[in-house]
């Protein structure tokens, strides 16, 4: 459960002949991504005579995009820069678990329950959660939003579980 | 002259219903209050608090969000100058001699002069804007498609010279911007690109999911890695004395003057005009000081330059929006994106078929402003005890909060995960550099771009030197590439630079 930064020299795990290991790795992403876009936009219908097809955009963009990725890439081989930044796992983990649970509960749960559940599950995203304070206010936010967006700004929302209701 | 006039009552009579009074003083109040938050930008607070302005008629909620935007800016600036975490670009500079101030106890006249500057540049670029509106509107009847498209190249060369890291990441990022922005459905051929049959990406990837992602969730996430915390306890528990003296008045009024003036001409340019204006407005004033060593060090000027800067550039930014319907940063680019969802296509057009959307819109921009300095400043004790709320209770409510919001927009329970994604998305462009506002630029430009793009080469039958041989696309196009080589040139870079570093520190 430990996920203080190091501060001490990191050490990388790049070659040593890749002198910016953040730009490269970027670069290499960027030219992924542009891989990909090329692969998904290529079923699409192209230039056909002056006028453009539903494709051509897309595609142009993708190889902009691509040499722009090769570019960072090259920039962090030749010149020297920071190396690659330490992720912290816990953050990242429980904010997106909680995202996910807020999607898929949302519709047969409402929003009462959703909501609650994921402010629990995004407390857990740092050690410094102190649990009977968390609850509390858990349970004064969702009392909250359930008059707010509902109520307040009439928005269409079921606040209770789809089978109480029914 | 008289139908300057006429415009302008006509705006303030729409603003100054008691309805639409009343939608502006909630959204500044609402703004600041969210945009106080660490972390939160004037960007994510928009887009969180967007779904909010659906309920309303478009006027109401047009003013609303200008009620918001203002709120955020202003909360971006009190983020600044307490705890040192500028909301957003444009608030960077005020971190620096703010913050001091701030430690020295001084954070009262700081805020105080914030609000007071601005509400000084808001009032200038008001009547700007109600004066070079309708001539500029007659400009845009020169504007065909290929002079549309070399301007947009033009704002975006701009957005990335401006950008904070290397020039050629900042590209990167907007042609990464333009891709996203063409998944969905195509423009003309209705023909469905990218999007993998998902339903709910065939209208696209929407710009309030994107934003709150890039910006919202992967700030949290950021701000989770600890050492956001540490500059947090920094904040002087004691505000004393709210009000400026009289020398601190004295100091600051050619400052703040100094600062509208920039401010407004680099507003007008399309492209983060409002980021460049505060660091001119800072370094100019640093440059003519008697003593540039007080910079730094709680300088007055050094608040209040930038701060009335970068109200009246973005104020002003609503020109180009207004008139040629290109929206010149991000934030007006989710404007962009509200003025849509409420059937409103920006533009010239707007300006004649809508005059009182347009007219009363600019008139609650100035009642917004007013707003924040009659509200505000009363409430600065309420927005430092708000910061003192513990960050581990402040973000799962900011992550329920923007999750709702989300969902809330189209009832889709899949724009709360491509949210969630594209947080994970920023969080992994901020630990690589990336700086994620360009990108959102871009994504807006896209489809504008590419339909003009594509109108010009038709019309052109094929020749791409059209973008050339037109003159005043020529003229946007030199300045796109003149601006570009003087980023790329090695001895500004440094200069670029120096400004950052110093930013940094």
């Amino acid at each position: 459960m430990s996920d203080t930064p190091s501060h001490g020299p990191v050490k990388s795990i790049m070659p040593k002949w890749v002198r910016g290991p953040q730009d490269f790795v970027g670069g290499i992403a960027l030219i992924a991504i542009a891989l990909f876009a090329l692969w998904a936009s290529s079923d699409l219908q192209g230039m056909h005579g002056f006028s453009f097809g539903a494709g051509t955009a897309p595609r142009m963009f993708a190889v902009l995009l691509l040499g722009l990725g090769i570019a960072v890439m090259v920039v962090g081989l030749v010149a020297g820069g920071p190396h690659l930044a330490t992720y912290a796992w816990r953050g990242p983990l429980f904010v997106s678990l909680s995202i996910l649970s807020f999607a898929v509960t949302i519709r047969p749960l409402g929003l009462v329950l959703s909501a609650f559940a994921s402010f629990m599950i995004s407390a857990l995203g740092t050690p410094e959660t102190r649990w009977k304070e968390t609850i509390i206010v858990g349970i004064c936010l969702t009392i909250g939003c359930s008059l707010l967006f509902p109520y307040a700004l009439g928005l269409p929302m079921q606040l209770f579980p789809r089978f109480l209701v029914q | 002259m008289v139908e300057l006039f006429h415009n302008l009552a006509l705006g303030f009579g729409v603003a100054f219903s008691p309805i639409n009074l009343l939608l502006c003083l909630i959204g500044a109040l609402v703004g600041t209050l969210v945009g106080v938050l660490p972390g939160i930008g004037t960007i994510a607070t928009v887009a969180m608090l967007l779904p909010i302005t659906f309920g309303l008629p478009p006027v109401g909620a047009l003013i609303m969000l200008a009620g918001i935007y203002y709120g955020a800016q202003y909360g971006g600036s009190t983020t600044s100058i307490l705890v040192n975490i500028p909301g957003e670009a444009t608030s960077v500079v005020t971190t620096l001699d703010g913050f001091q101030m701030a430690k020295q106890g001084r954070a009262g006249p700081a805020l105080a002069i914030a609000a007071i500057g601005s509400f000084f540049a808001g009032c200038v670029a008001t009547v700007l804007i109600a004066v070079l509106g309708a001539p500029l509107t007659k400009l845009a009847l020169a504007f065909g498609p290929a002079e549309y498209f070399s301007l947009m190249v033009l704002g975006l060369i701009f957005a990335t010279v401006l950008a904070k890291g290397s020039v050629l990441k900042a590209i990167a990022m907007i042609v990464f911007g333009l891709l996203l922005s063409m998944v969905g459905s195509d423009i003309e051929t209705g023909a469905s690109r990218m999007a993998f049959n998902v339903p709910e990406l065939a209208d696209g990837l929407g710009f309030a999911t994107v934003a709150m992602g890039v910006f919202g969730f992967a700030e949290i996430i950021r701000n989770l890695d600890a050492g956001a915390e540490m500059d947090r306890h920094l904040v002087q528990q004691k505000i004393t004395g709210l009000m400026p003296t009289k020398k601190d008045l004295i100091d600051s009024t050619p400052a703040i003057i100094r600062g509208t003036i920039l401010g407004s001409i680099l507003g007008i340019l399309p492209g983060g005009g409002a980021v460049i204006a505060s660091f001119a407005a800072y370094t100019f004033e640093k440059k003519i000081a008697k003593d540039p060593s007080r910079f730094g060090r709680g300088a007055i000027e050094g608040v209040a330059a930038p701060e009335s800067a970068n109200n009246a550039a973005a104020q002003t930014s609503f020109i180009p929006l207004l008139t040629l319907g290109i929206p010149p940063n991000a934030v007006m680019a989710l404007m962009v994106g509200a003025m849509t969802i409420h059937g409103i296509v920006p533009g010239p057009q707007v300006m004649q078929k809508q005059p009182e959307l347009v007219w009363g819109m600019i008139a609650s921009m100035w009642i917004g402003n007013l707003m924040l300095i009659i509200i505000n400043l009363p409430l600065v004790g309420i927005w430092v005890r708000l910061l003192r709320v513990p960050y581990r209770l402040m973000f799962p409510s900011i992550v329920i909060f923007c999750a709702i919001g989300i969902y809330s927009i189209n009832n889709a329970p899949v724009d709360v995960i491509l949210a969630g994604a594209f947080g994970l998305l920023g969080y992994w462009l901020i630990k690589h550099d990336f700086e994620p506002a360009p990108l959102l630029l871009g994504m807006v430009l896209g489809p504008l771009m590419e339909e003009n793009l594509r109108r010009a080469l038709l019309i052109s039958r094929g020749d791409w030197s059209v973008f050339l041989t037109r003159p005043l696309s020529a003229a946007l196009m030199a300045m796109a590439a003149f601006l570009l080589v003087l980023a790329l040139l090695p001895s500004l870079r440094k200069k670029r630079d120096e400004v950052f570093v110093e930013s940094e520190t």
